[in-house]
């Protein structure tokens, strides 16, 4: 990767005037208040990279990893500035000159290995299963992980034993007169740690004529790559992503979580393949990938059955960065809320406020993830909903701890798990 | 002193949190939002993130006996390069010092700290329905402690004026460490002509005198109703005229804003969705009040807007008006959208010009843009005169920075020649503190034993004004 001549790179920190808007929207700002942790900070050390005048170090990567790549700043920087692609940039080539085994290992070999990763999960499963865990806390050996990782392990939801794919087929027939042919992308934390959306997802696609191949061997969408500094990995998992989609003939290539669809879309897709002799696979695959609720409203505009004996659920729903910065997608999921009969939908003061969980930042900075959380925790109370939802699994995953931490009686979900729920009850009321 | 042992003394004082001395957090605060600080980035000493009176007042006494500059900063969004520090000292992020202290409805005033952003205390205001109502650009990042310290004004000030006619007492930390109470700020009084007026000669000291701890605002009633037309001209002219003849119908609008061919493209590639027309201006009008006078008033401009405009837009639709509004508000920075290679550069961007003056100022800009050949976007306040050029260079270019730097040399003196003044709101700070002699002359000379009086060290953010 060159660096200085990556297009954000060469192109866009010129345009950066120092405005400051990207303070007053950034949730990491908000907690901190100084200028290291301020977006326009972030150009600027970016900038100082370019020029050399700081050498790529651990030091300087340690202030640009504090930013949670919502993306929040970028969509409101009147500059028109991609800020966190020049973050991304610049934390992969500082990654470049300093390298760390551990994140080779995790984010090169690891999380780019899908039987490694559900190995992982599954020793995990083991852990928490057997009580080692518990046993670990109460011996105080968490204290031994680095960091913040002590606390931070907490976050971690129960992790179920079995993951999505060892329980969904590579082929599902549409159920009655097929109307599309869909690529489902299945996402690491939906497959490992929310396998119950993949099924979810598959059986409303097909109940509504949809024929599902989920493709046994995709990848990482590449997001966790980019913001630990890995951008070549990112490149090749995007590259063998694009490989295995295009095969075959898809209508479309959906994807239930807003993380994934964001790392897939044109713009991310352009970001890492633009360059490269696989820009033309990566826009072809691009073009197809189409978040679930985005599908489900706007292509399918989805009938659910009314029932008159739905059980009545006040339910509030969290807007994903990747899902609403990035990708403006804020209404199909609310409508999918409205159409399943009993919901009762009340927005939060402020939906689009980051959850503070943003994939590892949750782990890597857990005090400031924590304050960002406090602050939706308090969102979400007022709104006395009993139920959650939203379309992102780290989102998901970050919510549930704040609901254990700030002992709610609430639970997250995503919308088509109450899609699911509502097309069976009708099914169970009619038969 | 070196600056090691500066930052070693004032970690003793402060502690760590509120010390930043790390050479990398240093470069942080190397920059503001002028073209100044764009070409060459100028670090701290140190910088310090005080939250109580009490700090500041340590960190000036040790300053003073250690004659070490000290600069005030809030967001760190103006355009002058007046809240860095031009050679060293210790920098001090005011932003943290943000309590919203006392809200006395009773008395129609707020009490705040110098950290409090604009837009985060209109919105505690409106729950008591007042409003502080001078309206900058940066609204939703600048703090009031940095509007004071400018004498800040923006969109409205054309009705409602500039910071200055809010600020009813100031508490003020002298270069010394000495604590002032100027003017009411321990009253509670609307009016006070008691003593010399020191209030108002710190409002736009831009921290030379002394550093702003507390601020106490006289709010306004929040106006019950808004509405917001849109004219549209062919001719530029056209415009400036418009302003005058709703002038002489006996109409003050809330805000007259002013957008030219370049900033109307700049603003519809940032937000497709507000579908500017094209056109050689655009005039947006806001007028505010109770609902039957915003009607009449809004009827009024439609008719006599409408004699010289190809079409008039009027609007009270909440979500219109804020489209239409936000696209002026955000004019400033989307400017650089109209090159893609380019940026916009803040430098003489703020000439302020009598009103029978726009058309012929804005005229005269666009021969100066072209004898430089450099793309500028003209907008800005038309009913005060206000005008904002925004030049959009490469400044990887050298050759467009040098032209840039005559042309906005040129923008100066234009408006010194037409009986204005080289800043209208963004203030002096270092870029244009140059013209200070030609604007003010033995005036200048007072104003440096006003200074002397105050600070007689020299340490207060020097090399800035004047």
């Amino acid at each position: 990767m060159d660096f200085k001549n990556l297009p954000p790179v060469k192109e866009q920190i010129m345009k950066c005037v120092r405005c400051g808007k990207c303070r007053s929207v950034c949730p990491v700002f908000a907690e901190l208040r100084y200028e290291s942790a301020a977006p326009r900070g972030h150009v600027f050390m970016v900038q100082m990279l370019r020029d050399g005048v700081v050498k790529p170090s651990e030091e300087v990567s340690k202030r640009l990893t504090n930013c949670l790549m919502c993306e929040k700043c970028s969509a409101n920087c009147p500059s028109g500035i991609d800020i966190h692609e020049l973050n991304a940039a610049a934390r992969s080539y500082i990654s470049q000159t300093n390298p760390s085994l551990s994140k080779d290992l995790i984010f090169d070999t690891l999380w780019t290995k899908p039987a490694l990763l559900n190995f992982s999960t599954s020793l995990m499963w083991g852990v928490q299963k057997t009580g080692l865990q518990n046993l670990a806390r109460k011996l105080g050996l968490m204290k031994l992980l680095p960091g913040e990782l002590p606390q931070a392990e907490r976050i971690l939801d129960a992790v179920p034993l079995r993951n999505a794919r060892s329980m969904i087929a590579e082929y599902n027939p549409a159920k009655g007169e097929k109307k599309y042919k869909i690529g489902y992308f299945l996402g690491c934390a939906t497959d490992l740690l929310n396998p119950d959306i993949a099924l979810a997802t598959i059986e409303v696609l097909t109940n509504n004529g949809c024929e599902v191949i989920v493709p046994r061997h995709s990848k990482c969408c590449g997001l966790p790559q980019i913001a630990n500094g890995k951008i070549e990995t990112a490149q090749r998992l995007a590259e063998h992503n694009s490989r295995i989609f295009n095969a075959y003939d898809f209508d479309y290539i959906v994807t239930d979580c807003g993380s994934c669809s964001s790392a897939l879309s044109p713009k991310n897709m352009h970001f890492l393949l633009g360059e490269t002799e696989y820009a033309l696979e990566g826009e072809k695959f691009a073009a197809k990938v189409i978040d679930l609720s985005k599908f489900l409203i706007d292509v399918l505009d989805v009938n659910i059955p009314a029932n008159n004996n739905a059980r009545k659920i006040t339910v509030t729903y969290h807007d994903p960065c990747h899902l609403a910065n990035v990708q403006k997608i804020k209404e199909q999921p609310r409508e999918l809320l409205r159409r399943i009969p009993g919901v009762k939908l009340v927005e939060m003061s402020d939906t689009n406020y980051c959850c503070g969980g943003s994939g590892t930042y949750s782990i890597t900075h857990y005090q400031t993830s924590m304050k960002i959380l406090d602050k939706k925790m308090a969102m979400i109370k007022l709104t006395g909903a009993e139920t959650v939802a939203t379309c992102c699994p780290s989102c998901t995953m970050q919510l549930n701890f704040g609901i254990r931490e700030h002992d709610m009686n609430c639970r997250v979900v995503h919308p088509i798990q109450l899609v699911r729920d509502a097309i069976r009850r009708k099914a169970l009321h009619s038969a | 002193m070196d600056s090691v042992s500066i930052r070693k003394d004032l970690l003793n004082m402060l502690g760590e949190q509120k010390v930043l001395t790390e050479e990398l957090d240093l470069m942080y605060y190397s920059y503001d939002s002028s073209f100044l600080t764009q070409l060459k980035p100028l670090d701290p000493w140190a910088v310090v993130l005080p939250d109580s009176t009490a700090d500041i007042q340590a960190i000036m006494k040790y300053a003073y006996e250690n004659q070490i500059d000290v600069i005030p900063r809030g967001a760190g969004t103006g355009e002058t390069g007046g809240s860095v520090a031009l050679n060293g000292g210790i920098v001090l992020d005011l932003s943290n010092f943000n309590e919203i202290v006392e809200i006395d409805q009773k008395n129609m005033q707020v009490i705040v700290r110098p950290g409090v952003v604009h837009a985060e205390l209109n919105k505690r205001l409106a729950e008591y329905n007042l409003f502080f109502p001078p309206d900058p650009g940066s609204s939703l990042m600048c703090t009031v402690g940095g509007m004071v310290a400018n004498n800040a004004s923006g969109l409205r000030a054309v009705k409602y004026g500039c910071t200055e006619q809010y600020i009813l007492g100031l508490e003020i930390v002298l270069p010394n460490g000495d604590l002032i109470y100027t003017g009411g700020m321990k009253a509670r009084t609307l009016k006070n002509v008691s003593g010399l007026n020191l209030t108002k000669l710190m409002v736009g000291s831009e921290g030379v005198l002394g550093v702003i701890t507390q601020i106490r605002l006289r709010c306004w009633p929040k106006p019950k109703a808004r509405g917001i037309a849109m004219a549209v001209f062919d001719s530029l002219d056209d415009a400036p005229a418009t302003v005058l003849e709703i002038y002489q119908a006996g109409i003050m609008p809330s805000g007259m804003e002013i957008l030219d061919s370049s900033a109307i493209s700049a603003v519809n590639m940032f937000k497709p969705e507000i579908n500017l027309p094209e056109a050689e201006a655009i005039l947006l009008f806001e007028v505010d009040g109770n609902p039957p006078s915003v009607e009449y008033e809004g009827n009024v401009i439609k008719e006599v807007a409408g004699r010289r405009a190809r079409n008039v837009e009027w609007s009270t639709e909440p979500q219109r008006m804020a489209q239409l509004w936000e696209g002026r508000s955000v004019t400033a920075t989307a400017a650089a959208r109209v090159r893609s290679d380019g940026t916009r550069v803040f430098a003489g961007e703020d000439i302020s010009v009598p009103l029978s003056k726009v058309a012929d100022t804005l005229r005269a800009i666009r021969k100066l843009a072209d004898k430089y050949d450099i793309k500028v976007v003209n907008y800005g306040h038309i009913g005060d005169g206000n005008v904002h050029t925004a030049p959009v260079i490469n400044t990887s270019i050298p050759e467009e920075v040098e032209q840039v730097k005559k042309l906005v040399h040129e923008i100066h003196l234009l408006a010194i020649e037409l009986n204005g003044s080289t800043t209208g709101e963004h203030g002096v700070g270092a870029v244009r503190r140059p013209y200070a002699e030609i604007e003010h002359g033995l005036a200048v000379e007072y104003m440096k034993k006003v200074k002397q009086a105050f600070d007689d060290k020299g340490i207060m953010n020097p090399n800035k004004l004047f």
